[in-house]
Protein backbone atom coordinates (compact mmCIF):
# COMPACT_ATOMS: atom_id res chain seq x y z
CA UNK A 1 0.00 0.00 0.00
CA UNK A 2 2.75 2.45 1.01
CA UNK A 3 6.39 2.31 -0.02
CA UNK A 4 9.12 4.82 0.76
CA UNK A 5 12.46 4.57 -1.04
CA UNK A 6 15.32 6.52 0.59
CA UNK A 7 13.07 9.45 1.39
CA UNK A 8 14.56 12.60 2.92
CA UNK A 9 12.96 15.88 3.83
CA UNK A 10 15.01 19.00 4.53
CA UNK A 11 13.21 22.22 5.48
CA UNK A 12 14.89 25.39 4.29
CA UNK A 13 17.52 26.50 4.89
CA UNK A 14 19.15 23.32 6.27
CA UNK A 15 16.83 21.65 8.79
CA UNK A 16 16.61 17.93 8.14
CA UNK A 17 13.28 16.43 9.28
CA UNK A 18 13.64 12.98 7.72
CA UNK A 19 16.76 11.21 6.49
CA UNK A 20 16.91 8.23 4.16
CA UNK A 21 13.65 6.56 5.21
CA UNK A 22 13.08 3.22 3.55
CA UNK A 23 9.97 1.27 4.49
CA UNK A 24 6.95 -0.62 3.28
CA UNK A 25 3.41 -0.86 4.69
CA UNK A 26 1.16 -3.54 3.28
CA UNK A 27 -2.55 -3.43 2.52
CA UNK A 28 -4.83 -3.88 5.58
CA UNK A 29 -1.89 -3.33 7.90
CA UNK A 30 -2.19 -1.39 11.17
CA UNK A 31 0.96 0.58 11.91
CA UNK A 32 2.06 2.90 14.69
CA UNK A 33 4.60 5.60 13.88
CA UNK A 34 6.28 6.23 17.19
CA UNK A 35 8.99 8.54 18.45
CA UNK A 36 9.53 11.63 20.58
CA UNK A 37 8.46 15.11 19.53
CA UNK A 38 10.46 16.30 16.53
CA UNK A 39 11.24 12.75 15.42
CA UNK A 40 9.60 13.33 12.03
CA UNK A 41 6.29 11.44 12.52
CA UNK A 42 4.10 14.32 11.37
CA UNK A 43 6.44 15.14 8.48
CA UNK A 44 6.24 11.53 7.32
CA UNK A 45 2.43 11.63 7.39
CA UNK A 46 2.45 14.98 5.57
CA UNK A 47 4.57 13.45 2.83
CA UNK A 48 2.00 10.67 2.46
CA UNK A 49 -0.91 13.07 1.85
CA UNK A 50 1.22 15.54 -0.12
CA UNK A 51 1.10 18.42 2.34
CA UNK A 52 4.87 18.41 1.99
CA UNK A 53 7.17 17.42 -0.83
CA UNK A 54 10.07 15.01 -0.31
CA UNK A 55 13.49 16.54 -0.88
CA UNK A 56 14.83 13.18 -2.03
CA UNK A 57 13.51 9.69 -2.69
CA UNK A 58 10.31 8.21 -4.07
CA UNK A 59 6.97 7.52 -2.38
CA UNK A 60 4.45 5.06 -3.75
CA UNK A 61 0.88 5.04 -2.43
CA UNK A 62 -1.53 2.43 -3.77
CA UNK A 63 0.76 1.82 -6.74
CA UNK A 64 1.09 5.49 -7.66
CA UNK A 65 4.25 7.56 -7.34
CA UNK A 66 3.10 10.63 -5.42
CA UNK A 67 6.43 12.44 -5.29
CA UNK A 68 5.64 14.83 -8.12
CA UNK A 69 1.85 15.11 -8.28
CA UNK A 70 0.16 18.22 -9.64
CA UNK A 71 -2.75 19.95 -7.84
CA UNK A 72 -5.40 17.72 -9.41
CA UNK A 73 -3.35 14.61 -8.64
CA UNK A 74 -3.00 15.67 -5.00
CA UNK A 75 -6.78 16.21 -4.75
CA UNK A 76 -7.43 12.77 -6.26
CA UNK A 77 -4.98 11.12 -3.84
CA UNK A 78 -6.58 12.81 -0.84
CA UNK A 79 -10.00 11.58 -1.95
CA UNK A 80 -8.65 8.05 -1.35
CA UNK A 81 -7.14 8.86 2.04
CA UNK A 82 -8.89 9.56 5.34
CA UNK A 83 -7.14 12.06 7.61
CA UNK A 84 -7.55 12.39 11.37
CA UNK A 85 -5.82 15.04 13.47
CA UNK A 86 -5.15 15.59 17.14
CA UNK A 87 -7.09 18.88 17.10
CA UNK A 88 -10.01 17.22 15.22
CA UNK A 89 -10.27 20.08 12.65
CA UNK A 90 -14.08 20.22 12.77
CA UNK A 91 -15.92 23.31 11.57
CA UNK A 92 -17.52 24.90 14.64
CA UNK A 93 -20.52 26.38 12.79
CA UNK A 94 -21.52 23.07 11.25
CA UNK A 95 -23.29 20.20 12.95
CA UNK A 96 -21.61 16.81 13.33
CA UNK A 97 -23.63 15.55 10.37
CA UNK A 98 -22.71 18.53 8.18
CA UNK A 99 -19.02 18.17 9.06
CA UNK A 100 -19.04 14.56 7.89
CA UNK A 101 -21.25 15.17 4.84
CA UNK A 102 -18.99 18.02 3.64
CA UNK A 103 -16.18 15.55 2.90
CA UNK A 104 -18.53 13.42 0.81
CA UNK A 105 -19.97 16.38 -1.10
CA UNK A 106 -16.49 17.65 -1.94
CA UNK A 107 -15.77 14.50 -3.94
CA UNK A 108 -19.06 14.84 -5.84
CA UNK A 109 -21.52 12.76 -3.83
CA UNK A 110 -25.01 14.32 -4.08
CA UNK A 111 -26.15 16.16 -0.95
CA UNK A 112 -28.90 13.74 0.06
CA UNK A 113 -26.62 10.73 -0.39
CA UNK A 114 -23.81 12.47 1.53
CA UNK A 115 -26.09 13.18 4.46
CA UNK A 116 -27.41 9.64 4.43
CA UNK A 117 -23.87 8.20 4.50
CA UNK A 118 -22.83 10.64 7.22
CA UNK A 119 -25.84 9.76 9.36
CA UNK A 120 -25.21 6.05 8.93
CA UNK A 121 -21.54 6.41 9.95
CA UNK A 122 -22.30 8.57 12.99
CA UNK A 123 -24.84 6.01 14.13
CA UNK A 124 -22.25 3.24 13.70
CA UNK A 125 -19.78 5.22 15.80
CA UNK A 126 -22.31 5.70 18.58
CA UNK A 127 -23.24 9.31 17.79
CA UNK A 128 -26.79 8.74 16.61
CA UNK A 129 -28.24 11.26 19.03
CA UNK A 130 -25.52 13.85 18.51
CA UNK A 131 -25.68 14.21 14.74
CA UNK A 132 -27.36 17.61 15.03
CA UNK A 133 -24.97 18.90 17.69
CA UNK A 134 -22.23 21.39 16.93
CA UNK A 135 -18.67 20.36 17.93
CA UNK A 136 -18.62 22.68 20.94
CA UNK A 137 -21.47 20.66 22.48
CA UNK A 138 -19.54 17.38 22.12
CA UNK A 139 -16.87 15.85 24.37
CA UNK A 140 -13.30 15.38 23.08
CA UNK A 141 -13.94 11.70 22.38
CA UNK A 142 -17.15 12.46 20.54
CA UNK A 143 -15.45 15.13 18.46
CA UNK A 144 -12.72 12.68 17.55
CA UNK A 145 -15.35 10.13 16.50
CA UNK A 146 -16.95 12.76 14.26
CA UNK A 147 -13.51 13.39 12.75
CA UNK A 148 -13.08 9.63 12.21
CA UNK A 149 -16.51 9.44 10.59
CA UNK A 150 -15.45 12.24 8.26
CA UNK A 151 -12.26 10.32 7.41
CA UNK A 152 -14.29 7.20 6.63
CA UNK A 153 -17.16 8.73 4.67
CA UNK A 154 -15.46 8.35 1.29
CA UNK A 155 -14.46 4.71 1.94
CA UNK A 156 -10.71 5.40 2.01
CA UNK A 157 -8.05 2.80 1.24
CA UNK A 158 -5.71 4.40 3.77
CA UNK A 159 -6.25 6.21 7.06
CA UNK A 160 -3.54 8.56 8.32
CA UNK A 161 -4.00 9.76 11.88
CA UNK A 162 -1.69 12.25 13.57
CA UNK A 163 -1.80 11.92 17.37
CA UNK A 164 -5.52 11.06 17.28
CA UNK A 165 -5.56 10.31 21.00
CA UNK A 166 -3.47 13.30 22.07
CA UNK A 167 -6.45 15.18 23.48
CA UNK A 168 -8.26 12.18 24.97
CA UNK A 169 -8.06 10.39 28.32
CA UNK A 170 -6.76 6.81 28.43
CA UNK A 171 -10.21 5.20 28.31
CA UNK A 172 -11.32 7.34 25.38
CA UNK A 173 -7.96 6.80 23.66
CA UNK A 174 -8.42 3.03 23.86
CA UNK A 175 -11.94 3.28 22.53
CA UNK A 176 -10.72 5.39 19.61
CA UNK A 177 -7.97 2.92 18.80
CA UNK A 178 -10.40 0.00 18.92
CA UNK A 179 -12.41 1.92 16.35
CA UNK A 180 -9.36 2.22 14.09
CA UNK A 181 -8.70 -1.50 14.51
CA UNK A 182 -12.25 -2.25 13.43
CA UNK A 183 -11.75 -0.07 10.36
CA UNK A 184 -8.52 -1.91 9.62
CA UNK A 185 -10.25 -5.28 9.92
CA UNK A 186 -12.70 -4.16 7.26
CA UNK A 187 -9.80 -3.73 4.83
CA UNK A 188 -8.40 -0.22 5.28
CA UNK A 189 -4.71 0.36 5.93
CA UNK A 190 -4.23 2.46 9.07
CA UNK A 191 -1.14 4.49 9.98
CA UNK A 192 -1.21 6.24 13.34
CA UNK A 193 1.46 8.65 14.54
CA UNK A 194 1.73 8.72 18.32
CA UNK A 195 4.34 9.54 20.95
CA UNK A 196 2.37 7.60 23.60
CA UNK A 197 4.45 4.48 24.40
CA UNK A 198 1.80 3.16 26.82
CA UNK A 199 -0.66 2.93 23.96
CA UNK A 200 1.74 0.70 22.01
CA UNK A 201 1.93 -1.68 24.95
CA UNK A 202 -1.84 -2.02 25.16
CA UNK A 203 -2.26 -2.59 21.41
CA UNK A 204 0.19 -5.08 19.99
CA UNK A 205 0.62 -3.83 16.46
CA UNK A 206 3.54 -3.06 14.19
CA UNK A 207 5.57 -0.08 15.41
CA UNK A 208 7.91 2.00 13.27
CA UNK A 209 10.19 3.96 15.55
CA UNK A 210 11.64 7.30 14.42
CA UNK A 211 14.22 9.47 16.13
CA UNK A 212 15.70 12.72 14.83
CA UNK A 213 14.30 11.97 11.41
CA UNK A 214 15.83 8.53 11.15
CA UNK A 215 14.18 5.13 11.15
CA UNK A 216 15.53 3.53 14.34
CA UNK A 217 13.36 0.42 14.56
CA UNK A 218 10.55 -1.50 12.93
CA UNK A 219 8.84 -4.35 14.82
CA UNK A 220 7.37 -5.54 11.55
CA UNK A 221 10.84 -5.95 10.12
CA UNK A 222 12.06 -7.67 13.28
CA UNK A 223 9.14 -10.06 13.15
CA UNK A 224 9.80 -10.78 9.50
CA UNK A 225 13.48 -11.42 10.24
CA UNK A 226 12.57 -13.68 13.18
CA UNK A 227 10.24 -15.66 10.92
CA UNK A 228 12.98 -15.97 8.34
CA UNK B 1 -22.14 12.22 -9.39
CA UNK B 2 -21.16 14.99 -11.78
CA UNK B 3 -24.28 17.04 -11.12
CA UNK B 4 -23.63 17.22 -7.40
CA UNK B 5 -20.76 19.71 -7.73
CA UNK B 6 -22.59 22.62 -9.45
CA UNK B 7 -25.32 22.48 -6.83
CA UNK B 8 -22.65 22.27 -4.09
CA UNK B 9 -20.92 25.36 -5.53
CA UNK B 10 -24.20 27.31 -5.83
CA UNK B 11 -25.19 26.46 -2.27
CA UNK B 12 -21.85 27.78 -1.06
CA UNK B 13 -22.29 30.96 -3.11
CA UNK B 14 -25.72 31.69 -1.62
CA UNK B 15 -24.49 30.82 1.85
CA UNK B 16 -21.65 33.31 1.54
CA UNK B 17 -23.93 36.00 0.06
CA UNK B 18 -26.23 35.54 3.04
CA UNK B 19 -23.54 35.38 5.72
CA UNK B 20 -21.34 38.20 4.40
CA UNK B 21 -24.19 40.30 3.03
CA UNK B 22 -22.88 43.70 4.19
CA UNK B 23 -19.38 43.06 2.91
CA UNK B 24 -20.83 42.15 -0.47
CA UNK B 25 -23.12 45.20 -0.48
CA UNK B 26 -20.19 47.53 0.31
CA UNK B 27 -18.04 46.02 -2.43
CA UNK B 28 -20.85 46.21 -4.98
CA UNK B 29 -21.46 49.84 -3.96
CA UNK B 30 -17.80 50.74 -4.50
CA UNK B 31 -17.75 49.00 -7.85
CA UNK B 32 -21.01 50.72 -8.80
CA UNK B 33 -19.46 54.15 -8.10
CA UNK B 34 -16.49 53.37 -10.35
CA UNK B 35 -18.72 52.12 -13.12
CA UNK B 36 -21.01 55.12 -12.64
CA UNK B 37 -18.12 57.57 -13.19
CA UNK B 38 -16.88 55.63 -16.19
CA UNK B 39 -20.41 55.33 -17.55
CA UNK B 40 -20.90 59.09 -17.01
CA UNK B 41 -17.93 59.88 -19.22
CA UNK B 42 -19.17 57.38 -21.74
CA UNK B 43 -22.61 58.97 -21.77
CA UNK B 44 -21.15 62.47 -22.11
CA UNK B 45 -18.91 61.42 -24.97
CA UNK B 46 -21.77 59.67 -26.75
CA UNK B 47 -24.04 62.72 -26.47
CA UNK B 48 -21.37 65.20 -27.55
CA UNK B 49 -20.74 62.99 -30.55
CA UNK B 50 -24.46 63.03 -31.25
CA UNK B 51 -24.60 66.80 -30.96
CA UNK B 52 -21.60 67.21 -33.22
CA UNK B 53 -23.19 64.94 -35.80
CA UNK B 54 -26.54 66.75 -35.49
CA UNK B 55 -25.04 70.20 -35.72
CA UNK B 56 -22.78 69.01 -38.51
CA UNK B 57 -25.91 68.80 -40.68
CA UNK B 58 -26.49 72.46 -40.07
CA UNK B 59 -22.91 73.47 -40.78
CA UNK B 60 -22.74 75.54 -43.91
CA UNK B 61 -20.31 77.58 -45.90
CA UNK B 62 -21.64 81.09 -46.52
CA UNK B 63 -20.60 82.43 -49.89
CA UNK B 64 -21.23 86.19 -50.43
CA UNK B 65 -21.61 87.28 -54.00
CA UNK B 66 -20.02 90.21 -55.80
CA UNK B 67 -22.96 92.50 -56.60
CA UNK B 68 -22.08 93.44 -60.15
CA UNK B 69 -20.73 90.09 -61.33
CA UNK B 70 -23.37 87.94 -59.59
CA UNK B 71 -26.34 89.58 -61.23
CA UNK B 72 -24.80 88.84 -64.59
CA UNK B 73 -23.33 85.35 -63.97
CA UNK B 74 -25.48 83.87 -61.17
CA UNK B 75 -26.28 80.69 -63.07
CA UNK B 76 -22.65 80.03 -63.96
CA UNK B 77 -21.51 80.67 -60.33
CA UNK B 78 -24.21 78.29 -59.04
CA UNK B 79 -23.22 75.67 -61.59
CA UNK B 80 -19.56 75.90 -60.65
CA UNK B 81 -20.23 75.67 -56.91
CA UNK B 82 -22.49 72.65 -57.41
CA UNK B 83 -19.81 70.93 -59.47
CA UNK B 84 -17.45 70.49 -56.47
CA UNK B 85 -17.58 66.86 -55.22
CA UNK B 86 -17.89 67.90 -51.53
CA UNK B 87 -21.08 69.88 -52.12
CA UNK B 88 -24.42 68.32 -51.22
CA UNK B 89 -26.70 71.27 -51.95
CA UNK B 90 -26.60 74.99 -52.67
CA UNK B 91 -29.30 77.52 -51.82
CA UNK B 92 -29.38 81.00 -53.25
CA UNK B 93 -30.39 83.65 -50.70
CA UNK B 94 -31.43 86.91 -52.35
CA UNK B 95 -31.05 90.32 -50.69
CA UNK B 96 -34.78 90.28 -49.91
CA UNK B 97 -34.67 86.83 -48.34
CA UNK B 98 -31.58 87.79 -46.31
CA UNK B 99 -33.44 90.90 -45.10
CA UNK B 100 -36.46 88.83 -44.03
CA UNK B 101 -34.26 86.23 -42.28
CA UNK B 102 -32.39 88.99 -40.45
CA UNK B 103 -35.61 90.65 -39.33
CA UNK B 104 -36.93 87.33 -38.10
CA UNK B 105 -33.76 86.63 -36.16
CA UNK B 106 -33.93 90.04 -34.46
CA UNK B 107 -37.51 89.35 -33.40
CA UNK B 108 -38.72 92.09 -31.02
CA UNK B 109 -35.70 94.24 -31.87
CA UNK B 110 -36.58 94.29 -35.58
CA UNK B 111 -37.45 97.97 -35.19
CA UNK B 112 -33.71 98.71 -35.23
CA UNK B 113 -33.75 98.08 -38.97
CA UNK B 114 -36.11 100.95 -39.64
CA UNK B 115 -34.63 103.48 -41.99
CA UNK B 116 -32.22 100.96 -43.50
CA UNK B 117 -32.52 99.59 -46.99
CA UNK B 118 -32.72 96.03 -48.21
CA UNK B 119 -29.69 96.75 -50.41
CA UNK B 120 -27.21 96.82 -47.50
CA UNK B 121 -27.26 93.02 -47.22
CA UNK B 122 -25.46 91.06 -49.92
CA UNK B 123 -27.03 88.15 -51.74
CA UNK B 124 -25.38 84.87 -50.83
CA UNK B 125 -25.18 81.12 -51.33
CA UNK B 126 -25.62 78.64 -48.47
CA UNK B 127 -23.47 75.62 -49.29
CA UNK B 128 -24.15 72.37 -47.41
CA UNK B 129 -21.41 69.71 -47.56
CA UNK B 130 -21.84 65.99 -47.93
CA UNK B 131 -21.69 64.15 -44.55
CA UNK B 132 -18.23 62.70 -45.20
CA UNK B 133 -16.81 66.20 -45.81
CA UNK B 134 -18.23 67.92 -42.74
CA UNK B 135 -14.83 68.51 -41.18
CA UNK B 136 -12.37 71.32 -40.92
CA UNK B 137 -9.95 70.16 -43.62
CA UNK B 138 -12.67 69.72 -46.28
CA UNK B 139 -14.30 73.04 -45.40
CA UNK B 140 -10.98 74.88 -45.58
CA UNK B 141 -10.03 73.32 -48.89
CA UNK B 142 -13.40 74.07 -50.49
CA UNK B 143 -13.41 77.63 -49.11
CA UNK B 144 -10.02 78.26 -50.76
CA UNK B 145 -11.31 77.09 -54.14
CA UNK B 146 -14.54 79.08 -53.79
CA UNK B 147 -12.62 82.29 -53.07
CA UNK B 148 -11.02 82.01 -56.52
CA UNK B 149 -14.38 81.74 -58.33
CA UNK B 150 -15.29 84.83 -60.30
CA UNK B 151 -18.37 86.56 -58.82
CA UNK B 152 -17.66 85.52 -55.19
CA UNK B 153 -16.49 88.27 -52.85
CA UNK B 154 -16.24 86.49 -49.50
CA UNK B 155 -16.41 83.01 -48.01
CA UNK B 156 -17.14 82.21 -44.32
CA UNK B 157 -17.45 79.01 -42.30
CA UNK B 158 -17.58 78.21 -38.53
CA UNK B 159 -14.02 76.94 -38.38
CA UNK B 160 -12.98 77.61 -34.77
CA UNK B 161 -16.26 76.47 -33.30
CA UNK B 162 -16.06 73.13 -35.10
CA UNK B 163 -12.52 72.61 -33.94
CA UNK B 164 -13.35 73.31 -30.29
CA UNK B 165 -16.24 70.88 -30.22
CA UNK B 166 -14.14 68.15 -31.81
CA UNK B 167 -11.41 68.75 -29.23
CA UNK B 168 -13.95 68.52 -26.42
CA UNK B 169 -15.19 65.16 -27.68
CA UNK B 170 -11.60 63.93 -27.93
CA UNK B 171 -10.86 65.21 -24.41
CA UNK B 172 -13.85 63.43 -22.94
CA UNK B 173 -12.89 60.25 -24.75
CA UNK B 174 -9.38 60.32 -23.28
CA UNK B 175 -10.56 61.33 -19.82
CA UNK B 176 -12.92 58.35 -19.88
CA UNK B 177 -10.06 55.88 -20.40
CA UNK B 178 -7.53 57.59 -18.12
CA UNK B 179 -9.96 58.02 -15.19
CA UNK B 180 -11.41 54.62 -15.98
CA UNK B 181 -8.01 52.91 -15.75
CA UNK B 182 -7.20 54.50 -12.37
CA UNK B 183 -10.62 53.73 -10.96
CA UNK B 184 -10.53 50.15 -12.22
CA UNK B 185 -7.15 49.53 -10.61
CA UNK B 186 -8.41 50.94 -7.31
CA UNK B 187 -11.65 48.96 -7.46
CA UNK B 188 -9.84 45.77 -8.37
CA UNK B 189 -7.81 46.10 -5.17
CA UNK B 190 -10.98 46.69 -3.15
CA UNK B 191 -12.65 43.62 -4.64
CA UNK B 192 -9.50 41.56 -4.06
CA UNK B 193 -9.44 42.66 -0.42
CA UNK B 194 -13.10 41.79 0.09
CA UNK B 195 -12.51 38.34 -1.31
CA UNK B 196 -9.48 38.04 0.96
CA UNK B 197 -11.74 38.83 3.92
CA UNK B 198 -14.22 36.21 2.75
CA UNK B 199 -11.37 33.72 2.35
CA UNK B 200 -10.02 34.50 5.81
CA UNK B 201 -13.51 34.09 7.26
CA UNK B 202 -13.66 30.64 5.67
CA UNK B 203 -9.99 29.73 5.99
CA UNK B 204 -10.68 26.62 8.10
CA UNK B 205 -13.39 25.44 5.77
CA UNK B 206 -11.18 25.87 2.72
CA UNK B 207 -8.30 24.10 4.48
CA UNK B 208 -10.51 21.15 5.41
CA UNK B 209 -11.88 21.01 1.89
CA UNK B 210 -8.31 20.82 0.61
CA UNK B 211 -7.53 18.03 3.07
CA UNK B 212 -10.51 15.92 2.08
CA UNK B 213 -9.63 16.17 -1.61
CA UNK B 214 -11.42 19.17 -3.07
CA UNK B 215 -9.87 20.34 -6.32
CA UNK B 216 -8.67 23.92 -6.65
CA UNK B 217 -11.51 24.58 -9.10
CA UNK B 218 -14.15 23.44 -6.63
CA UNK B 219 -12.76 25.71 -3.89
CA UNK B 220 -12.22 28.63 -6.27
CA UNK B 221 -15.55 28.52 -8.15
CA UNK B 222 -17.78 29.94 -5.36
CA UNK B 223 -15.46 32.92 -4.82
CA UNK B 224 -15.26 33.71 -8.54
CA UNK B 225 -19.04 33.41 -8.96
CA UNK B 226 -19.54 35.70 -5.95
CA UNK B 227 -17.21 38.24 -7.59
CA UNK B 228 -19.13 38.00 -10.86
CA UNK B 229 -22.46 38.50 -9.10
CA UNK B 230 -21.06 41.52 -7.24
CA UNK B 231 -19.79 42.96 -10.53
CA UNK B 232 -23.06 42.50 -12.44
CA UNK B 233 -25.11 43.90 -9.53
CA UNK B 234 -22.73 46.89 -9.36
CA UNK B 235 -22.98 47.48 -13.12
CA UNK B 236 -26.80 47.29 -13.01
CA UNK B 237 -26.85 49.76 -10.11
CA UNK B 238 -24.55 52.16 -11.95
CA UNK B 239 -26.75 51.97 -15.07
CA UNK B 240 -29.81 52.76 -12.95
CA UNK B 241 -28.05 55.74 -11.34
CA UNK B 242 -26.88 56.97 -14.74
CA UNK B 243 -30.44 56.71 -16.05
CA UNK B 244 -31.77 58.82 -13.17
CA UNK B 245 -29.01 61.40 -13.65
CA UNK B 246 -29.69 61.42 -17.36
CA UNK B 247 -33.41 62.12 -16.85
CA UNK B 248 -32.56 64.96 -14.47
CA UNK B 249 -29.98 66.56 -16.74
CA UNK B 250 -32.06 66.20 -19.88
CA UNK B 251 -34.74 68.33 -18.29
CA UNK B 252 -32.35 70.88 -16.74
CA UNK B 253 -29.28 71.31 -18.92
CA UNK B 254 -30.53 73.09 -22.08
CA UNK B 255 -32.22 75.88 -20.13
CA UNK B 256 -29.16 76.25 -17.87
CA UNK B 257 -26.91 76.83 -20.84
CA UNK B 258 -29.36 79.21 -22.44
CA UNK B 259 -29.27 77.37 -25.73
CA UNK B 260 -31.97 75.44 -27.38
CA UNK B 261 -31.18 71.78 -27.77
CA UNK B 262 -34.13 69.55 -28.54
CA UNK B 263 -34.72 66.95 -25.79
CA UNK B 264 -34.71 64.11 -28.30
CA UNK B 265 -31.14 65.10 -29.19
CA UNK B 266 -30.02 63.67 -25.81
CA UNK B 267 -29.70 59.93 -25.85
CA UNK B 268 -29.05 57.41 -23.06
CA UNK B 269 -26.41 54.71 -23.50
CA UNK B 270 -27.20 52.39 -26.38
CA UNK B 271 -27.23 48.60 -26.08
CA UNK B 272 -23.48 48.44 -26.74
CA UNK B 273 -22.76 50.92 -23.94
CA UNK B 274 -24.96 49.04 -21.46
CA UNK B 275 -23.39 45.72 -22.45
CA UNK B 276 -19.91 47.23 -22.03
CA UNK B 277 -20.69 48.39 -18.47
CA UNK B 278 -22.18 45.00 -17.55
CA UNK B 279 -19.18 43.23 -19.05
CA UNK B 280 -16.71 45.48 -17.20
CA UNK B 281 -18.51 44.86 -13.89
CA UNK B 282 -18.56 41.14 -14.48
CA UNK B 283 -14.88 41.10 -15.41
CA UNK B 284 -13.79 43.29 -12.48
CA UNK B 285 -15.56 40.97 -10.04
CA UNK B 286 -14.09 37.81 -11.55
CA UNK B 287 -10.54 39.20 -11.85
CA UNK B 288 -10.56 40.62 -8.30
CA UNK B 289 -11.58 37.22 -6.93
CA UNK B 290 -9.06 35.28 -8.97
CA UNK B 291 -6.25 37.68 -8.06
CA UNK B 292 -6.97 37.38 -4.34
CA UNK B 293 -7.57 33.64 -4.43
CA UNK B 294 -4.26 32.93 -6.13
CA UNK B 295 -2.28 34.88 -3.56
CA UNK B 296 -4.16 33.31 -0.65
CA UNK B 297 -4.14 29.69 -1.71
CA UNK B 298 -0.43 29.69 -2.48
CA UNK B 299 0.21 29.84 1.27
CA UNK B 300 -1.22 26.38 1.81
CA UNK B 301 0.09 24.63 -1.20
CA UNK B 302 3.26 22.75 -0.60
Amino acid sequence: MVQLFHVSKIYPPHNPALADIHLQIDKREFVFLNGPSGAGKTTLLKLLFCAEEATEGQIIVNGRNITRLNGRGVARLRQEIGLVFQEFKLLPYMTALENVALAAEVVGTPRRESRRKAFHLLRELGLKDQHDARPIALSGGEQQRVAIARALVNDPILILADEPTGNLDAEMADETLRLFLKVCEKGTTVVIATHDAALLKRFHQRVIFLQQGRLMGDTGLQRAEAHA
Amino acid sequence: MKLAKPSFVLRRVFKSLRELLWTHILTSGTMAMTLFIFGGFFLLQQNLHGLLRGWGGQLQIFVYLDEGQASRNLQSVLQQVRSYPEVESVRFVSKEEAWQDFKQALGAQAGLLEGLEVEILPSSLEVILKRAHRNRASMESLAQRLRKVEGISEVEYPEEWMERLSLLVLGVQWAKWVFGAFLFAATLLIVANTVKLALLARKDEVEIMQLVGATEGLIKAPFVIEGMIQGVVAASLSILLLWLLFLLLRAQLPSQFGVFIPQEQFRFLDLNGISLLLFLGWMMGACGSLFSFRRFVQRWER
